[in-house]
Formats: structure tokens, sequence, C-alpha cells
């Protein structure tokens, strides 16, 4: 679900959420730090109050005298509650039943502490302190005083809650112009993404020239642009090569079916012996057998193209295989004066009779365009590294440009060459590609100095699937 | 030797019965499963000849349940399909080969002959003679008109499958299968090549040229008509 929610969404929701975190600590700590320094001033004006009331008691004589004189100071101090005991007794105060007996403890002699009387919120404290001496020495002192004293804090919580109030009508409005903010950005740092939709929006399979902008976008986004644009690349060329190949393969049914049509049509046209008609059907005979051929080779490159599985998988001695294959081509071998050698061995895992094939395809290639009494080397490695497999052969050098689309299904280094030399259907270098990448494997081409060489490279671990083209 | 065609395409179907009528044989021909499973019911054929996809019942089905019926004859199926499973679940019901369309006559023929041939195998001939040239498989020696010819291991085999199949036409790609152990279509002309080397070693100089080239078809080797 998470996933379905717009990146601006997110973001804006994500800087509300971080302002209203921030600025409601920021309040609390406000709010407490100013209640903290309340407690504080609070305290002192009682501690001082505490001992104006005793000092006057300490002044003052005993009897009436002293109430008066406390009734007279504390007159103007409008809500400050006053109660004076001397053991049980209350000796004075200014108002009845003031306080509650947790004022009275001993713990609220240091820290104030708060309760409610009414509509209104107190704090107070207490001290103990020694009677005063009586100015004759002999008469005893009385019993320990003690002083209750509380404050009516309705100012205090007055300003608190306008403090609070203001606070929280600032937070909202922080929160909800930082979500602005927030939603603001986001678009603004999206946009980017815009411009590349557009773009892709613009891509199709007759427009893949079609490239993300790099330098028009973050840094960040510079890296998925740069992927992009080179998936584009390689949709392009791939795309290319697939028209390229389905007109090519047009073309190449187009030639024989062509003169299959015009050779019969014009053998019907009047009546002819018996060795023509033979000779007609024995050339059509031939032609229809490399159609036949030609398709079936195109099956077995879209079976093994589209992630065949090698069903019979085993040991493949490569060594044997081309011994086997030179017995095969000995023929054509000997007869052009060709000295093919073998050197080294090597042992793959594999399906035997597509790498059989494969090999096939190389030695054949490198026959057929190896000059008169020319040389070819077959090169086996096993160790060091992958194991491979190197044929190579004199002849013409292929030009560079030609090199890496020698593996193109039907490519021809000569464009003018409609037939090449022998009946080969312009599938060979495909198929070896595509049973090497069945296999895990790939296949390269060098050609330098009138030495064209083809490598069949295997993956130490043939499990898993190559993707080189 | 009577076989039973069972095809829905029509042309194909009336070809193979023609080519095999004219290789010599006598051939039914159905087009479609449920006549295919009475006639081989019912007939006395020694080969079926099924293509895969057919109207009724399908070729696997025919098969299934002539063999469930205790008919063994041996069945060679057609098919445009070449997926590998098809192939092993054709070979597991008990079919004896399989050819896949597009297929050349030579090589349907050939197989044909070597199924029904099967089975029948009298003694192990120890020399095979074609006129005046004669293979000894035990010494694996060739001689023409008494002459000795010298031959390398593969064209003494190659030589051996022509005059084993002698009067036969034999497909390249059968040839280089069974010589070579080579079963794919090569680009190459290497057969022509072997084949003509092998002719210059046993037909140069000698009458009648026994090795001949059916254009569009293959090889054979036999005495050429006019002579016999």
């Amino acid at each position: 679900m998470l996933g379905r929610i717009s990146l601006t969404a997110r973001l804006t929701a994500f800087y509300a959420l971080v302002s209203t975190l921030v600025l409601v600590g920021l309040g609390s700590l406000v709010v407490m730090a100013t209640e903290r320094h309340f407690v504080e001033l609070d305290r002192d004006y009682l501690k001082d109050k505490v001992a104006l009331i005793q000092k006057i008691i300490q002044e003052s004589g005993p009897g009436d005298s002293l109430v008066g004189q406390l009734s007279g100071v504390l007159a103007n101090h409008h809500g400050l509650f006053i109660e004076l005991r001397q053991g049980e007794q209350v000796v004075f105060a200014t108002r009845e039943s003031v306080f509650p007996p947790s004022v009275q403890s001993s713990d609220a002699s240091a820290v104030p502490s708060d309760w409610r009387l009414g509509e209104q919120t107190l704090r107070g404290m207490n001290a103990h302190f020694e009677a005063p001496l009586s100015s004759t020495p002999t008469t005893p002192p009385g019993p320990p005083m003690q002083v209750l004293v509380a404050l009516d804090t309705a100012h205090h919580q007055h300003f608190m809650h306008g403090l609070i109030h203001t606070l929280a009508l600032y937070l909202l409005t922080a929160i909800l112009f930082s979500g602005v903010l927030g939603w603001w950005a986001a678009r603004r740092g999206l946009h980017p993404l815009h411009i590349m939709k557009e773009r892709a929006q613009h891509v199709t399979g007759q427009r893949l020239d079609q490239r993300m902008p790099v330098e028009a976008v973050p840094v960040e986004f510079a890296d998925l642009a740069e992927s992009l644009n080179t998936m584009l690349a390689r949709l392009q060329s791939d795309f290319a090569r697939l028209q390229e190949f389905s007109s090519d393969l047009a073309h190449e049914l187009r030639t024989p079916i062509n003169n299959l049509l015009t050779q019969t049509q014009v053998s019907l046209t009047q009546k002819r012996d018996v060795a023509t008609y033979q000779d007609i059907l024995a050339s059509n005979a031939e032609e229809f057998q490399r159609l036949a051929r030609m398709v079936s080779d195109m099956l077995l490159l879209a079976k093994t193209e589209h992630g065949i599985e090698l069903i019979n998988r085993e040991p493949v001695s490569l060594d044997q295989e081309v011994l086997d294959l030179m017995d095969f081509y000995d023929a054509v071998v000997e007869e052009k004066h060709i000295r093919m050698t073998l050197h080294g061995q090597a042992t793959v895992d594999g399906d035997r009779l597509m790498l059989r094939r494969a090999i096939s395809n190389l030695m054949s290639n490198a026959i057929r365009y190896s000059p008169h009494g020319s040389e070819v080397l077959i090169t086996l490695r096993d160790e060091p590294g992958p194991t491979s497999m190197c044929i190579a052969n004199e002849g013409t050098t292929i030009a560079a440009e030609h090199l890496p689309r020698l593996f193109d299904r039907f490519y021809r280094v000569d464009k003018s060459r409609s037939h090449p030399e022998s009946d080969g259907t312009g599938l060979g270098l495909s198929i070896i590609r595509a049973i090497m990448v069945a296999h895990g494997g790939s296949v390269s081409v060098t050609s330098d100095q009138g030495i064209t060489t083809f490598c069949l490279a295997f993956q130490d671990n043939p499990q898993v699937d190559g993707d080189l083209y | 030797m009577k076989i039973l065609i069972v095809e829905d395409e029509p042309k194909a179907g009336d070809y193979l019965r023609q080519g095999l009528r004219e290789a010599g044989y006598v051939v039914d021909l159905v087009d479609n499963g449920t006549d295919g499973l009475h006639q081989g019911l019912e007939g006395d054929h020694d080969l079926l000849i099924l293509d895969v996809m057919l109207p009724g019942l399908n070729g696997w089905e025919i098969l299934k349940r002539l063999r469930s019926k205790g008919r063994e004859m041996p069945v060679l199926f057609l098919t445009a399909r070449d997926q590998v499973e098809d192939r092993v679940k054709g070979l597991e019901l008990g079919a004896d080969d399989y050819l896949v369309k597009p297929f050349s006559f030579a090589e349907l023929l050939a197989r044909v002959r070597i199924i029904l041939r099967r089975g029948r195998s009298g003694p192990e001939a120890t020399s095979i003679q074609v006129a005046d040239l004669e293979l000894d498989l035990l010494r694996r020696r060739v001689t023409r008109s008494g002459k000795r010819i010298d031959l390398t291991a593969k064209e003494f085999g190659l030589l051996e499958l022509l005059m084993r199949r002698q009067g036969e036409v034999l497909p390249r790609s059968l040839i280089a299968s069974q010589v070579w152990d080579v079963n794919f279509d090569s680009d190459t002309n290497v057969i022509e090549v072997a084949m003509r080397r092998l002719r210059a070693k046993i037909d140069e100089g000698f009458e009648p040229r026994l090795i001949q080239t059916v254009r569009g078809m293959g090889y054979v080797l036999e005495v050429p008509e006019a002579l016999r």
C-alpha cells in the first residue's frame, strides 16, 4: 500500500511531521522552563514573607500586638495567606482553614506545594522556628512556632494559559506552512522526473532515438537517466537489428522462392522432354532443401535464444569432438590441401550434440574461407581460466567494423554477394553464438594480418546463463 | 510389405502414398485418426506412418490404443513440431522413429527401409558384392575386378553403407549421420567431396560406374539400369 502513495505526499507529510515534532518539543521546553521559573520566583517570595514574619515575631513583644502588627504589615499583600501557629494553637490567620495537612508536613518547608482552594490554586510552604525569648529571661519560651504561607497563583496560570495558547497557534501555523513548503519543495525537487516522464512518453518503436536529459537533471537523477539512456540505446540497436533481421529474412526467402516460381512457370509454358523436367525438378528439390534447412536453422535459433534448457548435460571431451569432425571434414580439407591441426585438450559440461554442431560450424566456416594450401589451427585450453577453443584460419582480414556483426543472422561482410560460396544459410555463426549463450559461454572473433580467429569461451560455472552479444 | 499412412493433409498424403508405392510398397492412406485406428486394428500392415496432429484421434492416442490392444507393428511419427518432449513422448509410447517436417522423401524412405529390415536380418554376411566390386567385411578389404583398392576407414564405412543399401537412394543427411555421426546439416559440400573421392577410387578406370548421383535426392550404388 505504501508503495502507491505519491512521493510528493510522502515528502510533504514527512516535512510536516518533522516540524511538528521539533516545534512541539521546543514549545514544551519553553512551557516547562517558564513553569520552573515561576516556582522559583514563588519560593523566593514565600521565603521572603516567612523571613518577614519571623522578623516581626522576633521584634514584637508577646501579646496581641503581634497580631495587630502582622495584620498591618500584610494588609497590602493581596492574595497572600498566612497562618501562624504555636503548638496546636492558631495564633494568627488571614483566613480560616486555608492550609491542608500536606502543607503542614515538613516536606513543604523547602519546596512549595500546590493545592486548590475553591476556585483558586494556591502555592504554599511552611517554616518552623523557636518562639522568641521573652524580655524577662525568667519566663520560659513558648512551644515552637510554625508559619504557613501561601500565594494565589492565578496570575501565573493566566500567563501560562496565554503562552500555551500563543504557542499552539504558532505551532499550527508553522506546521501548515512547513507542509506547504515541503509540498512545494518536493514538487520542485521531483520536477526532473516529470521531464523524464514526458521524454519517456515520446518513446515508441519508431522513435527509440529519444534520450533522457542527463545534463538537465540533478546528480541524484543523473545515474537513473544514464541507465535509462543505456537501456534505450540497447533497445534501439536490438530493435534495429530485429527490423533488419525481418527484412533480411523476407529477402532471403524471397530470392529462392522467386527462383523456384519463375523456373517452374517458365518450364510449364511449353512441353519439354523428360530429361528437362527431371533437371528442373532436381534443381527445385535442391532449392527446397536449402529452404527447409534455413527454416530448421531459424527454428533452432529461436528455440536456443528463448533460453532452452540443456536437457542432455554431460561431460563432453572437446578434443574428441574436434577429432571426429576433422575426420568428417577430412575430404574437403584434403581437397583444398589445408593442414588442419589440433593442439591441447579440454572437457566441458554441456549438450554434446549442440556443442558438436557449434564446433562443426566453426570448422566449416574456417575451411570455407581458407585459401588453398593454407593452415587451420585449432587450440583447446582447459587451464588456467575458463575453458576455451580457438580456431584460426588464414585468409582475407575481416574489417574491424564487420567483426561484432558477424554473428548476426544473415549478416554478410560482402553485401553484394547474394549467395555465399557454398549453400550455407547465413545462420551458421548465429547458431554458434546461440549455442554458446545457452551454455553460459560466449564466442568472439578477431581478424588481423590475414589471420581470422574465432574463440569459444566456456564459463567456469556453466549453470549461469550468459548475456554476451 | 504393407504400409498404412495416416495423414490429414491431402497433398502430403498423396505424395507419400505415391512415393512409397513406387518404392515397391503396398500403401493405404486415411486422413483422420478414427479411421487410422480402425485400419490399424483391422488391417495387417507392417508399418504405420502417423501424423501427430490429426482430426479425431491424434497420433499418440492411436499408438497408445494400438499397443493396448497388443498390436506391435512398428510406427514412424511425422510432425511439424520439433520439441524434445514430443520426441520423448513418441518414443516412450513405443514409436520406432520420428521425422520432423519438412523432411526429404529420400530420408523417409531410408528410415522406412531401416525399420522394416529390423529384426529380420539373417546371418551376418561376411562380404558384399555388387557387379565386380567386392567388400570383404572381415578383412576390411575392397577389390574391384580382383584388383585391391586402398580405402581410408571412413571411405570403407561409406562404401559399406552404400553397398549394404545397394539400389537405395541415400540422402546426404543419412550418410552424414550413419558414417560420421553428424546428425545435422552441415553447410559444406563435404559429402559430395567424400563421394567424389570414393568414386575416384572405385569407379575410375572401371566399367560400369556404380556410384550414381541422384540430383536433389542423394546417392545410390547400383549397376546402371541399362546394363542389367
